[in-house]
């Protein structure tokens, strides 16, 4: 991985820094395969939880991680 | 129809229209992977198909507005879709007329939806004779429309080349499942399939890391900057008949109809091609993007209604890519739906009739005025609050998901196979269109070749 923090990485049009994308993707992959296989119903219950496992794992990813772009606003300071 | 079903109906919709108002904004979101599993779920877990069908076409349409948004306002497409766009978005923005971007691909929205409802209908009605000859040749009609992308396309050869291998690939995995006994003999995988190809492009990013060479090469010092444009705040609601001139209107109202009759065919391709020549006569940069935005949109439109009415209503089988994909559920989700028994048997015309109008015409009433008047505040939150790395995540969660669904964590090594070969193809230059319908060919294909 990146030897200095200050790196960004391009995947998929846009920067990441490496960590955090590992960590990402490791975080919502477990939530979602985990709620599938875990899920105590019959289906389509494994299929709503690991859904909701990816979901919850974007909203956690969110509020974990600051995005890595830079705004230039057109007629803001 | 039962009152308690029509209020189900509208409180569905308006469940759509939120939900997907807030997706389609996202960057990079596939109608197929945030609604496929969706409506999938919705199907088994035994909604009423009428209620399901409502929430689906009002999801469509508020995510066919809204992922225009951060196309305008700063040239990102916000979904596969939207991708074609960017070009004629940028042209606006360096002319300065960032705001005519979102009201013009906003309005061809309008227009898409309006004419390709009744269209669909009618198209429905006058091919429910033709269903069982269609049926018989579904497999020849996407094989036609791959080698017609394919010579369309910028890069003919190995896109006609892609069409056998890619197939080879795909059935090969099939019978790899079938072989090492994950899944019965004779069940066909699709949806993960089809998500790895619509991932294809992130999967092939995400293996380049893996190589330092490559990951030398991708990284970078300074984050990605940017730009987003000067909008002119708007509070009255602009009329989308205004918006448009008599000709654009003409032009996209066109494009609508040809989206809808062509709806068997790849909506991303038909998109760039209608795009494309509706805007060939016209003269002046401005006007040019204009007329090709306005009938962009309107192509998306209509082709993803038209594609998902016209086999509901006629047909039974999912003929068209859209059928195929997101709406897949509506013919074949077992238990409770199967191809000999779906949607199209068990609702009437005038049910899928009323769900179809209700759903799209309540996502139009709030969607459109929040798209033309907010356009620039979403994007500033979302490019301001959600990381990339948040999307690029549930993306790969969702992909692993429903590739294990299919077929267990053989499914999972599959849909990165598919993935990876599909991402090099297209950044050698295959587009999605080709390959999804490589991808609807490809038990024929093979089974000819054999």
């Amino acid at each position: 991985m990146p030897a200095k923090d200050r790196a960004f990485l391009n995947v998929w049009d846009d920067t990441v820094s490496g960590r955090d994308l590992l960590i990402s993707l490791t975080i919502a992959t477990l939530l979602s395969l985990g709620g599938y296989l875990l899920a105590p119903w019959p289906a389509p219950g494994p299929l709503v939880l690991g859904i909701a496992g990816a979901i919850l794992g974007f909203f956690i990813s969110a509020l974990l991680f600051r995005p890595k772009r830079r705004l230039d606003i057109e007629g803001e300071a | 129809m039962d009152p308690m079903i029509l209020i189900q109906m509208l409180i569905a919709a308006v469940i759509g229209v939120v939900v997907y108002t807030a997706i389609g904004v996202a960057p990079g979101t596939d109608e197929t992977a945030v609604l496929a599993p969706v409506t999938l779920a919705l199907v088994v877990a035994g909604i009423p198909l009428p209620v399901v069908l409502a929430f689906f076409m009002a999801a469509i349409v508020a995510k066919k507005l809204t992922d225009s948004i951060p196309v305008s306002v700063a040239g990102i497409p916000g979904g596969v879709m939207s991708a074609p766009m960017v070009e004629h978005a940028m042209t606006l923005k360096r002319e300065g007329q960032a705001t005519l971007a979102i009201r013009k691909m906003a309005s061809g929205s309008v227009i898409g939806t309006l004419v390709a409802v009744p269209i669909s209908l009618f198209l429905a009605f006058l091919l429910t004779p033709l269903a069982d000859v269609l049926g018989q040749y579904a497999s020849q009609i996407f094989f036609l429309g791959a080698v017609f992308l394919a010579l369309m396309s910028r890069e003919k050869v190995i896109s006609l080349v892609s069409i056998v291998v890619l197939a080879a690939l795909i059935q090969a995995l099939r019978h790899f499942y079938w072989g090492m006994g994950v899944i019965p003999e004779g069940r066909v995988v699709f949806i993960s399939f089809f998500l790895g190809i619509t991932i294809g492009p992130m999967m092939f990013n995400l293996a380049q890391l893996l190589v330092n060479r490559e990951r030398r090469a991708m990284t970078v010092t300074e984050p990605k900057t940017i730009q987003i444009y000067k909008t002119d705040d708007e509070h009255k609601l602009p009329n989308p008949f205004r918006i448009l001139t008599r000709q654009e209107t003409a032009s996209a109202a066109a494009s609508s109809v040809l989206g809808s009759v062509t709806f068997f065919m790849s909506p991303v391709g038909i998109t760039i091609f209608l795009g494309e020549v509706m805007s060939s006569w016209v003269k002046g940069t401005v006007e040019k993007a204009s007329r090709a935005l306005s009938s962009m949109d309107a192509v998306t439109n209509a082709a993803y209604i038209a594609g998902i009415l016209i086999p509901l209503a006629a047909l039974g089988i999912p003929m068209s890519p859209m059928a195929i994909g997101p709406g897949n559920a509506f013919f074949n989700a077992p238990p409770v739906l199967t191809l000999e028994q779906n949607a199209h048997h068990l609702m009437s015309f005038s049910e899928i009739a009323i769900a179809s109008i209700l759903g799209a015409g309540i996502a139009l009433l709030i969607t459109y005025p929040i798209a033309v008047r907010y356009a620039r505040q979403i994007c500033v939150f979302v490019f301001r609050h959600i990381p990339h790395e948040a999307f690029l995540a549930m993306f790969f969660a969702l992909v692993m998901l429903l590739a294990y669904m299919d077929a267990g964590v053989m499914g999972i090594l599959g849909v990165m196979v598919l993935a990876l070969v599909a991402g090099l193809l297209n950044r050698w230059g295959v587009n999605y269109g080709v390959q999804f319908m490589t991808l609807y060919a490809a038990p024929w294909l093979m089974g000819l070749l054999a």
